[in-house]
């Protein structure tokens, strides 16, 4: 029996933010937009939904009178991410 | 009406092939993401490359004041430490080994100082020799770590040359160390900066 994939990392935007985060230590708002070429009012709603779901801190701050949004994953994140992957291979059948 | 668009937007269906692309490809662009402004290595590069000649013409001259040119290399440490503090904040995302890689080129500063130190104190022959080798530790483990093969390049180069001083004499031992700054330094440098420049004109 295949488990249900995870319907938070189940999207593509959030999918490729975390999969961004999972592999550095911490990102700006305007990196992950560059880098998934997303919009900044998508990106914000999916991060806010990241945010609600405990899978990446959100801290907000200035930087040169702007503002500025840092994005880092948790430790459940981290798990959550692990787990999609694992349940992504036993779908697609891929063995380790 | 702009959340409801975005959330559709974003919620496209990804198959599960889909899903393991999207995410080899978001780690690949994360981790192949070194954007460094390559002022580090045009200065470093710069000031061995200056150095290693003057004292290579001061030989001919011997002029005694020259004999001071390496604390150049002190004073390029203020810009040095201005540039790195100025890096920092203008960078967009820390990647893990960041910390690692400072960690590595503060304890190579600190290794070069000590090893000037020993070197004035004691006439220790073929110092080109020992300098060379402690110059391709740093640069190849860059390289290495950030998959930039220019540094990788470069820090075998100064292995190289480490060996080929060996069969040298002085004057024209201190010429490898001119030549493994611009292979090590200068010349990933430019690449770097190029690279950066080019990066920073699409993003404006």
């Amino acid at each position: 029996m295949f488990k249900d994939l995870n319907p938070i990392l189940h999207s593509q935007l959030r999918l490729a933010v975390v999969s961004i985060l999972i592999s550095v230590k911490e990102a700006e708002f305007t990196y992950l937009r560059e880098k998934t070429g997303s919009t900044a009012g998508n990106l914000s709603v999916q991060i806010n939904k990241l945010k609600e779901a405990g899978y990446i801190d959100v801290s907000k701050s200035f930087k040169d009178n702007y503002p500025q949004t840092i994005c880092k994953i948790t430790a459940p994140g981290v798990a959550a991410f692990e787990e999609y992957v694992k349940d992504l291979q036993s779908y697609l059948n891929i063995k380790k | 009406m702009t959340d409801e668009r975005n959330e559709q937007e974003s919620d496209q269906e990804l198959s599960g092939r889909e899903s393991l692309e999207l995410i080899a490809r978001m780690i690949s662009t994360a981790k192949r993401d070194y954007r460094d402004t390559g002022v580090s290595g045009l200065l470093w590069g710069s000031v061995i490359t200056f150095c290693s000649l003057v004292t290579f013409l001061n030989s001919y001259l011997k002029w005694e004041w020259l004999g001071y040119i390496w604390f150049l290399t002190f004073a390029a440490v203020i810009p040095q430490v201005i540039v790195s503090i100025r890096e920092s904040r203008n960078r967009k995302h820390k990647a893990y080994e960041d910390e690692l890689m400072g960690g590595i080129w503060i304890s190579f500063a600190i290794a070069m100082f000590l090893l000037s130190w020993y070197s004035s104190v004691y006439q220790v022959p073929q110092e080109a020799c020992l300098f060379l080798v402690i110059y391709g530790i740093p640069t190849f483990t860059t390289g290495y770590a950030r998959r930039f093969r220019p540094m990788i390049i470069g820090g075998i180069a100064c292995w190289v040359f480490a060996i080929l001083s060996t069969f040298s004499s002085w004057p024209y031992t201190i010429l490898y160390p001119a030549a493994a700054a611009q292979l090590a330094w200068f010349i990933p440098g430019l690449i770097l900066r190029r690279r950066y420049l080019k990066a920073k004109r699409q993003h404006v």
